[in-house]
Order: C-alpha cells, then structure tokens, then sequence
C-alpha cells in the first residue's frame, strides 16, 4: 500500500506516517528515507528530535537527499519506506546549490518519476508532504515556481497512492481510500 | 450553483473541466486588472475578482448578491485563501477577509460545495 500524507506544519504528519509505516512493514523491515540537509542548528535540532522520536521503532535510516529512488536495492524493496519529506527533496534538488538563485527547471521531473518508481518498485511507502496553498500572500515568481511544483508532486502522488490523509492539528482527514489504525 | 473550493495549483479548474465537462469557451477568469464577467458556466479565479474589489474599493458579497439571478447556475472556483497568516500589508488583509466572507456567502447560496486537496473532490455540501 502507499500513502500520502500532507497538512500544515507541526501537525504531527512525520509521527502518524511512522506509525503507519510500521503498519505496512509486515516483514519488519522498515526503512526511514531521510531527505533532509541541514544548513543550520535549528535543522540540526530538528533532525536530532526525529532521530529520537523514531528510536526503538525499528527503522534502518537512509540518507537520501537527492535521486531518491536511489533509496531502492533489489534486497530491501519488500520492505516499507517512509520518505520525509517530498518538500525537503524538491528543495534538495530544485537547488543544489543554495547560494545560487535559479532554480534546476527539471528538477520536478526528476522528483515526480523518482516517487511514483518507489510506488510500483516497493509499493509499500509512505510519502509525507507540506500543504502551503492557502494563504493570502502574492509570492515571487522563485517561491510560486517551488509552490507550483511541489503541488504537482503531491497530486501526482495522490493519483496513484492507494491512500490520501491530511492531518489537520493532529486530526486525520482521509481524502482518498483508508487505513486500519 | 456549485462551488469549488481549494489552495493553490491543487487541481480546482481541472476537477471542473472534468466533473462538469467544461470547454475553455466556457470558462470566465477573473483578473485583478478588470474583474470579473458574470453569465459564464464557470467562473474561474474569485480570488482575482477580491483583490480588483479591493482596489477599486468595492464589496465583493454585495456586487455577487446584485447580480444573483446572472451566476445561480454557474460553477464558482475559489482559491482559499483565508486559511494562512494573517498578512502584515494591509492590502492583504483586506482581500484576505474579503475572500472569506465572499466564500461563506456563496457557500450558503451554493447547492454543492466542493473542496479540492492534491487533485481529489471532498465534498463539503
């Protein structure tokens, strides 16, 4: 089964797929795909406090910020893959060098065909998102340029997962199929 | 009058096209530059529609309720855009609110209420 889960920040998404990740991963075998790189201390905290909240839930961890069908091999693809997050792995590789102003135009591409390859190669994942669409602030052509294309990524998840959920303020929503918690 | 609701680029006009079997000659969309055009299927863009209201100084509910009888059968999009911070510009504000009371209005006129999340229909009337 694949899942998607998107919501606002701090909703507890990462928490909740983790769960649903151990759900999935009836042979044991569970793999947290971090995409995160932290550029600060306050990403360095952050990854510290996942690191802590997932310890002693058997996941293995793989570091993936980019190519993150690269995450794959042919001895652990029966297992469930948690990959947090789409947002962090478009930034990773929309640009890859943060001193730089342009954007990679076909780093969407690349991101979409990586993802929808872990839903038919592992078929067990879930993907975890941000919703940022629905506030009243008329960005630069750089921010919408992101905006526009991690929404591309999340519909072309939601197409093809078995499971949509939004999580509002900790509350499931299911937009699209269902799961038994 | 159905409503359809939702943020940014999650698939709002493309959910109509489809549900509705809509061509683009159907399609009115509202610019902040000139408004709006009553009397289309569909009337795309609301959020255009409250930023021109709110430079040139007018009520966006009141201009929809004067002409009822010209959009009670059309299918309204709406990006949400009332859902995030509260904007610093006052501009901002002002459409912010403008939007929101504009969708509640429309919401209680409107037969079905759509909200579009990542390309999927939930239904909320």
């Amino acid at each position: 089964m694949n899942v998607l889960i998107s919501g606002g920040c701090k909703n507890g998404k990462t928490a909740f797929a983790q769960d649903i990740a151990v759900k999935l991963s009836k042979n044991g075998q569970r793999y947290y795909v971090a995409t995160m790189l932290p550029y600060d201390d306050e990403d360095r905290a952050r990854i510290a406090r996942h690191i802590d909240e997932r310890a002693g839930m058997g996941f293995q961890t793989l570091e993936q910020p980019r190519d993150i069908a690269g995450c794959l091999t042919e001895e652990n693809k029966s297992g469930a893959f948690l990959i947090d997050s789409v947002t962090a792995l478009l930034v990773n590789e929309m640009y890859p060098d943060m001193r730089m102003e342009g954007a990679d135009p076909a780093a969407a591409e690349r991101c979409r065909a990586g993802l929808l390859n872990i839903t038919k190669e592992a078929g067990n994942a879930v993907f975890v998102s941000d919703y940022i669409y629905s506030d009243a602030i008329r960005y630069d052509a750089f921010t919408e340029n992101y905006r526009a294309s991690l929404a591309m990524l999340d519909r072309s998840l939601a197409s093809v997962c078995d499971t949509v959920i939004e999580l509002c303020a900790g509350n499931v929503i299911f937009h699209k199929g269902g799961i038994d918690l | 009058m159905d409503l359809i609701i939702g943020g940014a680029y999650q698939g709002k006009l493309a959910l109509a096209k489809n549900k509705y079997g809509l061509a683009d000659t159907d399609i009115a969309t509202c610019s902040e530059a000139s408004g709006i055009r009553f009397g289309a299927k569909c009337i795309d863009k609301l959020e255009e529609f409250t930023l021109w209201c709110v430079r040139n100084e007018k009520d966006a509910t009141e201009i929809f309720r004067a002409n009822r009888g010209e959009w009670k059968k059309s299918i309204l999009i709406c990006q949400d855009i009332f859902c995030g911070v509260v904007p610093m510009g006052a501009e901002e504000r002002l459409w912010r609110e403008m939007t929101g009371r504009l969708c509640a209005y429309l919401s209680s006129e409107a037969d079905t209420v759509t909200r579009v999340f990542c390309g999927l229909e939930q239904k909320l009337k």
